[in-house]
């Protein structure tokens, strides 16, 4: 038993490494798994595009990703995936095109991390925002997208209704 | 309205001069909107000029799982012949180095391996008996040499081989890990540059210091290699206590000059706009310089992506990459004038509506400019352009 609790561990540790920097606790996974578990859960990706060693990364997780309300909102009602920004790791777009993670950052015209990108259980990409962000943004934009606000409006013009 | 027009004319005169671009023509015989070919590979080392042929190769998907092609232009024809397929099973990031007189050597990752060809005549043998990938290829003083990053315990690390060529097949001579000791996280991405006087530079992406930061090592005769050096001049680290440092990502290296050796990479060390071009050079003492920054004022705000360097004994060098600066991708390159990156030029043919991005790039003898990109249009097929320039 001890055996398979450090076995476990270890593996924990291992993925926590693999990949990167999401925040601790988290059940993020790799880009065709999310994608994967979207398809057959039907709930929206929450996609965290992110960098090794990044500091606002960094700031993000141990600021706003450490709230433990926070944590099971996105947890309950999104499939988490974490892409690494400089990573040569393999991952297929829901067209059928096999790109790195690196390259996602090329097609998503990432210009900073933390990169966070809501996208449809089916893979669309419903809207994409850069940099440190709050609890309450991220409630915010939880309301824009699974309220479904975002076939209607930017999420500039949410906001700025704050409805 | 039209003296602005003729004062940007003649201001953008001078840097168009440089170089005369052939028609481009398309390379990838095989097209179709679910077919997706890449020319990603460490160095970027996607075509290469061998007597007066052209070589090029890349990854699609046409036969439903990813596989590796070559595709050769003799001197004298005008377009490319039909591609042949290096590889069998599922085959990534491919790259192709000249061996002169027409001929070729490939290598590609395949089912978790390296393997190599040469062109013609050649067949496919496996370079690595464990899980390795991210291979490079280059050749100097007689000797042709690979890099790849190869699984060691829990991370990969680099090596670099010595090739032997017998009976148009290559295989291994040599094969000694830059490093003796096991990884401490990750190294990947190899780029391999064999200087005039026969010495082997190796660059890489490394995250021992928890975040990706380029490191250089160099070696006399390709066996022992120098403790690793930062190729960035950059220093970063944690702030506040908060992340590791800036992220540098994808070295290329370029043989050049008499002695020396340049590189190219891209690097975020102004992280809100995305990656820009970085270079260094080491005019043969074996030690990498002050950074410069490749792309002008004009292309400072956006992100940059798929950067290279390619050079030549006579101490030619061109850097490529692609850009968005006027609304699109567009492939860029800038000429090193000997004391600075010329302003950018975009690549007439590689320029203009829809996306050209993922240059790759080399010199031939005569230092003419070959450049190879991927042209996506809307929704339509991805097609994979070759354009050759000559100076004026």
């Amino acid at each position: 038993m001890n055996l398979i609790k450090t076995v476990v561990a270890a593996s924990c540790l291992w993925a926590s490494a693999a990949l990167a920097d999401p925040p601790p606790g988290y059940p993020f996974v790799g880009f065709d798994a999310g994608l994967a578990a979207a398809r057959a859960s039907g709930k929206p990706i929450f996609l965290y595009f992110g960098r090794y060693g990044c500091a606002w990364c960094d700031h993000t997780n141990k600021k706003t990703f450490s709230d433990a309300a926070l944590k099971k909102l996105y947890t309950a009602n999104y499939e988490l995936v974490y892409v690494d920004a400089e990573s040569g790791k393999r991952l297929t777009l829901p067209s059928g095109e096999r790109i790195t993670e690196a390259e996602l950052g090329a097609r998503l015209k990432a210009f900073a991390t933390p990169l966070f990108v809501y996208l449809t259980p089916q893979g669309d990409k419903i809207v994409q925002i850069p940099g440190f962000k709050t609890v309450q943004d991220f409630r915010d934009y939880d309301r824009y997208v699974r309220g479904g606000h975002y076939k209607q409006k930017t999420l500039l013009e949410f906001l700025g209704g704050k409805s | 309205m039209r003296a602005a027009a003729l004062l940007l004319a003649m201001l953008a005169a001078p840097a168009q001069a440089a170089w005369e671009w052939s028609e481009a023509v398309t390379v990838n015989s095989v097209q179709g909107a679910a077919i997706f070919p890449h020319l990603e590979s460490a160095n970027r080392q996607g075509v290469a000029v061998s007597g007066d042929s052209v070589g090029v190769v890349w990854e699609d998907n046409r036969d439903g799982t990813p596989q590796c092609y070559l595709a050769i232009k003799p001197g004298a024809a005008a377009e490319f012949q039909p591609e042949i397929r290096l590889s069998q099973s599922a085959c990534y990031e491919p790259v192709v180095l000249a061996l002169g007189a027409g001929r070729f050597a490939a290598a590609w990752e395949e089912a978790g391996s390296v393997h190599a060809r040469v062109w013609p005549g050649g067949s496919a043998s496996r370079l690595t008996t464990g899980e390795a990938a991210q291979v490079t290829l280059a050749a100097g003083a007689g000797k042709v040499y690979a890099a790849w990053a190869e699984q060691a315990g829990r991370f990969r690390r680099i090596v670099v081989a010595r090739l032997a060529l017998a009976a148009d097949t290559l295989g291994v001579e040599t094969a000694r890990p830059v490093e003796a000791k096991a990884p401490s996280d990750e190294q990947g991405w190899p780029a391999l540059a064999v200087a005039g006087d026969g010495s082997v530079t190796v660059a890489w992406e490394d995250r021992r210091d928890r975040h990706t930061v380029p490191l250089v090592s160099h070696s006399r005769d390709g066996r022992r290699f120098s403790p690793p050096a930062r190729l960035t001049d950059h220093k970063s680290g944690s702030v506040g206590g908060l992340g590791a440092g800036t992220g540098a990502m994808r070295p290329t290296l370029a043989a050049w000059g008499p002695r020396g050796v340049a590189a190219v990479w891209l690097d975020k060390r102004d992280f809100l706009s995305g990656y820009d071009v970085y270079a260094a050079f080491d005019p043969g003492k074996r030690r990498f310089g002050k950074n410069l920054r490749v792309q002008d004022s004009f292309g400072d705000n956006m992100a940059q992506w798929h950067a290279q360097v390619v050079g030549d004994a006579s101490g030619r060098l061109v850097a490529v990459w692609d850009d968005e600066r006027d609304g699109t991708p567009d492939v860029w390159l800038a000429d090193w004038n000997g004391k600075a990156f010329a302003d950018n030029v975009a690549v007439p043919a590689a320029a203009g509506p829809g996306a050209q991005s993922d240059p790759v790039a080399a010199l031939d003898a005569a230092g003419r400019l070959h450049v190879v990109w991927l042209d996506r249009d809307g929704q339509a097929a991805t097609r994979i352009r070759y354009a050759r320039a000559e100076r004026r």
